[in-house]
């Protein structure tokens, strides 16, 4: 049987790399628990920790700054989560930051989130307490939704009797949607509208011009004032014509004629008035004729 | 008809009882073994010398196997993985799973396959030539001697083993993220630690002193209790090898149980 000797530097190497191996692991592990170096601590109160677990990670502006160390009850209905994060942070975290959890992926593990305040400068201290921001649950998430769906739900069924109704229905939505001879017409009417302003605008363009009569009685102020003391004039004249014709019907030369013409109008009035009597008598011998009868 | 029942009556009585021996004789041997491993003089050059033998000659085998383990553990887990857009997880994953279970069990197979039947077929063909009656004639505690050292090296060099599967087990989950992606060693690694926690390594470690310890205790029980005539040598590794085997599974599962109680 061959001995094998100097054997045991090879064993020591091996025993050596492998607790390497682990005390490097744990090594590691640690360092990413903030486990070796100096740390400091602070708290944070939540109504509800949605699920964050002791070993978490925490982060400030999406760097991983430190782990929980602990999440304690306090009341009944608040927990108290105690941070523990590198002391080389400390300097960037002031005391108006607040504390959030949030998840690091759909389906990842839960984390602590410190977003920078806005007023304080002061530093955060060993211990300090800072103010908590409840995040959103699933549950009331998946609340919000069920409302979105069922008002989707509303909508849509409104919407298929609405496509229903315009499809197979009379009124004048639908017939413009569906009705081939209604939208002919309407395209007919359209095309006539189009025509008809086309020649109003001719018109108005003709009207403002000013060259024809009526556009320069609308637009012509000058036409317009000529008028205006034609009008006058011409009220004047027929006050003056009335006198005259007063003073002529005084007139010896004309008192005649109009005497005549007066005469001549009362006896238009009686023959009209004898005729009318005549017919009445006529009705009324009709009348008794038919009672007698 | 009646004698056939009675005797496998007889047959099954006579095979409980022979199991209670078995139970009772290897809690004896294992008691033996506490009081011998504390009491003096220590053996410690035959200690270092099965160390050598059991830690160091083992770590071939344990190094293959485990960066395989590793690789093909990446390589079947990625197709499930991609499904859920979770390909990042593969890192963690493999990790975790090295790490905490399959790390420890299987290199505590290839040492039950390897060290538990070399050390029941090394004492048992020792029982069958007398060389054990020697060494008591001779004034040397075969006990102390062929057995203390061989448990307590199993018990200290499997965890070692098992730290060398998980690195190797790693770097090959490494290898087979990188067979369809490019990861940097870097990043993979980066990923991997930060994925592990205290409470994944500790009882991973402390299951396998008990592997190691249940490995060389079954192996020297079965070569120290051969009975005479050389078949029995073939006997004593094969169910050396059988029964450290199933002691795993059967520590494995304890454990497990243990630690999902614990933390």
């Amino acid at each position: 049987m061959k001995q094998e000797t100097g054997y045991q530097w090879k064993l020591g190497m091996f025993v050596i790399i492998g607790l390497v191996l682990f005390i490097g692991t744990i090594y590691f592990i640690g360092k990413q628990k903030n486990l070796f170096g100096s740390t400091f601590e602070l708290n944070s109160k939540f109504k509800s920790v949605n699920g964050l677990e002791v070993g978490n990670n925490v982060r400030l502006s999406g760097i991983n700054i430190g782990t929980i160390d602990g999440i304690e009850f306090l009341t009944d209905s608040s927990v108290v989560i105690k941070l523990v994060i590198k002391d080389e942070v400390r300097k960037f975290i002031k005391k108006d930051a607040i504390a959030s959890i949030s998840s690091d992926g759909l389906m990842g593990d839960k984390v602590l989130t410190i977003s920078a305040g806005k007023i304080s400068k002061i530093v955060v201290e060993d211990n300090d307490n800072i103010v908590s921001k409840e995040s959103v649950e699933m549950d009331d998430l998946l609340v919000s939704v069920k409302k979105s769906v069922d008002n989707a739900a509303i909508i849509s069924t409104e919407l298929a009797t609405f496509s229903y109704n315009m499809n197979n229905g009379n009124g004048a939505l639908s017939k413009l949607v569906s009705d081939e001879q209604f939208g002919n017409s309407i395209k007919k009417t359209a095309l006539n509208l189009e025509n008809s302003t086309e020649e109003f605008k001719k018109f108005t363009t003709k009207m403002n011009d000013g060259k024809g009569a009526l556009s320069k009685l609308v637009s012509d102020q000058r036409l317009g004032k000529v008028i205006d003391s034609s009008l006058t004039n011409v009220k004047t004249a027929t006050k003056g014509m009335n006198e005259v014709i007063e003073a002529a019907k005084n007139n010896f030369l004309l008192r005649g004629y109009f005497k005549k013409k007066k005469k001549g109008e009362e006896k238009k009035q009686d023959e009209q008035a004898d005729l009318e009597e005549i017919e009445m008598k006529k009705e009324l011998k009709i009348g008794v004729e038919n009672d007698s009868l | 008809m009646n004698t056939t029942f009675v005797e496998k009556k007889e047959n099954l009585i006579q095979y409980f009882k022979e199991i209670g021996e078995d139970v009772g004789n290897v809690t004896l041997f294992s008691l033996r073994f506490f009081k011998e491993a504390i009491q003096p003089p220590y053996e410690m050059k035959e200690f270092v010398k099965q160390c050598y033998i059991i830690g160091y000659k083992s770590l071939p085998l344990v190094t293959i196997t485990g960066f395989i383990m590793g690789l093909v553990l990446t390589l079947q887990s990625r197709p499930t993985l991609a499904k859920f857009g979770a390909e990042s997880w593969l890192p963690s994953m493999v990790a975790l799973s090295l790490i905490r279970e399959i790390a420890p069990v299987i290199t505590a197979l290839i040492c039950a396959g390897k060290v538990s039947s070399g050390i029941g077929a090394e004492l048992g063909s020792m029982k069958v030539t007398e060389q054990i009656d020697a060494m008591e004639v001779s004034a040397i505690n075969p006990f102390k001697y062929l057995v203390v050292t061989r448990i307590l090296a199993t018990t200290l060099m499997i965890p070692i083993l098992v730290f060398y599967a998980d690195a190797v087990g790693i770097l090959g989950g490494y290898m087979g993220m990188n067979i369809h992606s490019e990861v940097s060693l870097y990043r993979y690694l980066a990923e991997v630690l930060q994925s592990i926690k205290f409470s994944d390594i500790f009882p991973a470690t402390i299951k396998t002193f008990f592997f190691g310890f249940f490995i060389g205790m079954i192996g020297c029980y079965k070569g120290f209790n051969a009975a005479n005539g050389t078949e029995s040598v073939g006997k004593a590794a094969n169910s050396a090898v059988v029964t450290a085997s199933l002691s795993i599974f059967i520590i494995d599962m304890i454990a497990v149980q243990l630690t999902d109680l614990l933390i």
